[in-house]
C-alpha cells in the first residue's frame, strides 16, 4: 500500500476515533450525578428561572437532539460558552494549547537528546560502569512520580540558586523567535524563557528519557546480535557505520511507536506538571473546569486532548511506514 | 500454565542477577510494612502535636528565630534570637506542619498505595481479561467493536480521564476496620483504614483496556492451535474452550502486565491524591502536596520522604516485573501507560 493511500485510510479511521472521543465526552455529562443546571443557576433560583436557564442552554431538549446539535456546533468550531467565565470555549482552549504544546515539546527534546546516546553507549559498552549507571538511572526515572521530581528540582535548584522560576510562564517561545528580529533583546528573552521552562521540562521529560534509554539499549542489543550486522562487519564496514547507520536506525522504529503510544502519558504528565509549576496550559484548565463543573470548558479540553492524541498517532504511523518499508498494514 | 521450564528460568534469573533479589526485597518490605502498619508505626499517623511541628529528620537540625518581648524600663523590647532545633529519636523522619510523625505517615501511606494498586489491578483484570478473550476468540464484529472502543479509550490520558471521572462522581471512601486494633494489639492507632473506593473503580476502568488488548492477542493466536480446534470438533462449548484451554495459556502475559500495572496504578494514585482527587488524607501523594508548601521555607523533608517511599516501591515492583518478563516470555507488550 502506498504511503498516500495509507494516509487516507488512517485519516478515515482517525475521524472515526475522534467521533468516538466526542461521543464519550458527551455521554460523560449524562452519567454524572447532579443536574448541570445546579452548576449555573444561583442556589435560590426559582423553578421558572431554572427552566429558563435550561431552555437557554438547550438542556430541555431530548438527549439525541442535544447530541446532534453538539456535533453540528463542533463541526463549525463552536464548543459553546463557559458556564463560569462566559467566554467562548474554543477561544479559551486554544489560548491554552500553545503553553502545553511548548512544555510537551521541550520535555520530548530533553528526553530524546540525552536518552538515545545514553542507550547506545549502554548497549555498545555492555556491563561497563556506563551501562550500570544508565540502567540504574532509567530504572529510577520510570519509577519516580514526575510531580515529586518537580518539587525536588524546585528544592535543590530553584531554592538554592536564584536562576530558575518555579511558577508561571515568562516569555513564550514565539517571543524568543520574534526577539531575533524584533526590538526586544534576544539574549534576555531567551534567558527569561529558559528560566521558566527548564525545570518543568526536566520534570516531565525524565520519565521519557528513562523509557527511551531502556528501549534503545534493549533494541540495540537485539539488533547488534542479528546476522545483517555480522554480514556488514564481515564485509569490512566501519564499526561506526554498522552501529549508527544500520543498527540504530532499526532500533529507532519500535522506539517511535512506543513514543506515539506514550503520548497520552506525556499529556497526562503535563497536566500534573502544570499543577506543580502553575504552568498556564490545558491541564490547569481541565482541573479548574472539573472543580467548577464548567461542562463546556471540560468537554472542549478533553476533545482537544483526545484529538491531538489521535492525530499524532497517525503521524507516527506515517513515519513508521517511511522508516520501515517492510511494514504491511492490513 | 506455569510450566517447569518457566520455574527453572525464574530460578536461574534470580541466582544470576542482583536486580531480581533487590526487587523482591523491596516488594516484600513494602508488603510487610503495609500489612503490619499499626504494629510497625511508632505513632498514630493522624495524631497532631502542635508542640513538635516541623521537626527535622535524624541527622539534621534547623535554626529558628524565637522572638520574645519583655518590658524594660517601661518600654516593650522585642528580642529575637536564633536557636537550633535538633531531631528527636522518637520522630526519625521528622514531623509535618501539624506535628504528625512522618515515619508513621509513610508507613500508613504504603497501605493506601498497595490497596489501590492491587484492587485496581484486580478490577482491571476482571473486566479486561474476559472481554479480551471473548473478542479475540470469537473475532468478527465483537472483536472490531472492542478494538474501536480500545482506540477511543486510549485517546484519553489515564490521568486526565481519572481526574475527570473522580471530580465528577465524587470522592467516596470505605472504612476498612483494622484487624490489629480490633484484636487489641495496637492501641492508640486508627481503628480503620480509609479506602478511596472511587479511585479504585476509576483506575480499574481506566486501565482494563491494556488487559483486554493482551488477552485478545493471546486468544487470537491460540484460536489457531490444534488442540483448540480439536476441543471444538469434539463438541466442547465456547465457554468451556475459553475457560479450560485459552485462559490457562494466556495467563503468563497477563501476570507480567499485571505486575507492571500495579506499579503504574500506584503512580496514578499518588498523582490523583497529589491533585486532591482521592478522598483519603493518609496517602503519599497527599503528603507530598502538603509538603510542597514547606519547600521554599526550608522544611524539605515533608515532601521528600513520601516521594522516596513511592520511588522505592515502584522500583521494587518494576524489578520484579522485569524478572518475570525475562523469565516467562521475551516478547510481551508490557509498557502500560500511567
Amino acid at each position: 500500500m502506498s504511503l498516500g493511500r495509507l494516509a487516507v485510510k488512517r485519516g478515515l479511521q482517525g475521524v472515526g476515533v475522534i467521533w468516538g472521543v466526542i461521543t464519550v465526552v458527551f455521554v460523560l455529562r449524562f452519567i454524572t450525578p447532579g443536574s448541570v443546571i445546579n452548576a449555573v443557576a444561583p442556589l435560590d433560583a426559582s423553578q421558572e428561572t431554572r427552566q429558563a436557564i435550561a431552555a437557554d442552554l438547550g438542556l430541555d431538549q431530548p438527549i439525541y437532539v442535544q447530541y446532534v446539535q453538539y456535533l453540528a456546533d463542533l463541526v463549525q468550531g463552536d464548543m459553546g460558552y463557559s458556564y463560569v467565565k462566559g467566554l467562548e470555549v474554543t477561544r479559551m482552549v486554544f489560548q491554552r494549547v500553545p503553553a502545553t504544546v511548548e512544555l510537551a515539546v521541550a520535555a520530548t527534546i530533553v528526553a530524546i537528546v540525552l536518552s538515545i546516546p545514553l542507550g547506545v553507549l549502554s548497549a555498545t559498552r555492555r556491563n561497563s560502569p556506563v551501562d550500570y549507571g544508565a540502567t540504574l538511572f532509567s530504572l529510577g526515572g520510570i519509577s519516580t512520580p514526575n510531580f515529586w521530581l518537580g518539587i525536588m528540582l524546585i528544592l535543590v535548584l530553584a531554592v538554592q540558586f536564584d536562576v530558575f522560576q518555579t511558577s508561571g510562564r515568562g516569555a513564550t517561545s514565539v517571543a524568543v523567535v520574534a526577539s531575533v528580529v524584533g526590538p526586544e533583546p534576544f539574549l534576555g528573552t531567551l534567558l527569561e524563557w529558559l528560566s521558566y521552562i527548564t525545570l518543568p521540562a526536566i520534570a516531565l521529560g525524565t520519565y521519557f528519557m528513562a523509557l527511551i534509554t531502556r528501549l534503545t539499549r534493549s533494541g540495540m542489543l537485539e539488533e547488534l546480535g542479528k546476522s545483517y550486522v555480522t554480514a556488514a562487519r564481515a564485509k569490512g564496514a566501519p564499526e561506526s557505520l554498522v552501529r549508527y547507520k544500520h543498527a540504530l536506525r532499526n532500533t529507532l522504529i519500535p522506539v517511535i511507536t512506543v513514543l506515539g503510544l506514550q503520548l497520552g502519558t506525556l499529556i497526562g504528565g503535563a497536566v500534573i506538571t502544570e499543577a506543580v509549576f502553575a504552568w498556564p496550559g490545558l491541564g490547569t484548565l481541565v482541573i479548574q473546569s472539573i472543580n467548577l463543573r464548567d461542562w463546556p470548558a471540560l468537554q472542549g479540553s478533553l476533545i482537544v486532548i483526545g484529538t491531538a492524541f489521535v492525530v499524532v498517532n497517525i503521524a507516527v504511523d506515517m513515519v513508521y511506514g517511511y522508516l520501515d518499508p517492510r511494514v504491511v498494514y492490513d | 500454565m506455569v510450566s517447569p521450564r518457566v520455574i527453572r528460568n525464574l530460578k536461574k534469573q534470580f541466582r544470576n542477577s542482583l536486580l531480581p533479589k533487590l526487587g523482591l526485597l523491596l516488594v516484600v518490605v513494602v508488603i510487610l510494612v503495609a500489612v503490619f502498619a499499626p504494629l510497625v508505626a511508632p505513632h498514630d499517623p493522624t495524631a497532631q502535636n502542635l508542640n513538635q511541628t516541623e521537626l527535622p529528620p535524624l541527622g539534621f537540625s534547623k535554626t529558628v528565630n524565637v522572638t520574645s518581648a519583655e518590658v524594660v524600663d517601661g518600654e516593650i523590647k522585642t528580642v529575637s534570637e536564633q536557636t537550633t532545633v535538633d531531631a528527636k529519636l522518637s520522630h526519625p523522619l521528622g514531623t509535618d506542619g501539624l506535628g504528625r510523625d512522618m515515619l508513621s505517615r509513610v508507613i500508613y501511606g504504603a497501605r493506601t498505595s498497595l490497596l489501590v494498586g492491587i484492587l485496581g489491578t484486580i478490577l482491571a483484570v476482571l473486566v479486561g481479561v474476559p472481554v479480551g478473550l471473548v473478542a479475540g476468540y470469537s473475532g468478527g464484529t465483537v472483536d472490531d467493536a472492542l478494538m474501536r472502543f480500545a482506540d477511543v479509550s486510549l485517546a484519553f490520558p489515564s490521568l486526565v480521564l481519572a481526574v475527570a471521572l473522580i471530580g465528577l462522581w465524587g470522592r467516596a471512601t470505605v472504612a476498612i476496620p483494622d484487624p490489629f486494633v480490633a484484636a487489641g494489639l495496637a492501641s492508640g492507632m486508627p481503628s480503620s483504614t480509609t479506602l478511596p473506593i472511587t479511585v479504585v473503580i476509576v483506575v480499574g476502568l481506566v486501565n482494563w483496556v491494556w488487559f483486554a488488548r493482551v488477552a485478545r492477542g493471546e486468544a487470537l493466536s491460540l484460536r489457531q492451535e490444534e488442540y483448540v480446534k480439536a476441543a471444538s470438533a469434539l463438541g466442547a462449548s465456547d465457554t468451556r474452550i475459553i475457560g479450560r484451554h485459552v485462559l490457562p495459556n494466556a495467563i503468563t502475559p497477563i501476570i507480567v502486565l499485571g505486575t507492571v500495572q500495579i506499579a503504574a496504578i500506584i503512580l496514578l494514585e499518588s498523582s490523583l491524591s497529589f491533585l486532591g482527587f482521592s478522598g483519603t488524607t493518609l496517602s503519599w501523594g497527599f503528603d507530598i502536596s502538603q509538603g510542597q508548601d514547606y519547600v521554599s521555607s526550608g522544611q524539605w523533608w515533608i515532601a521528600t520522604m513520601p516521594g522516596i517511599a513511592i520511588m522505592l516501591s515502584v522500583i521494587g515492583i518494576n524489578l520484579v516485573g522485569d524478572w518475570l518478563r525475562d523469565a516467562l516470555d521475551p516478547d510481551i507488550e508490557g509498557e502500560g501507560g500511567t
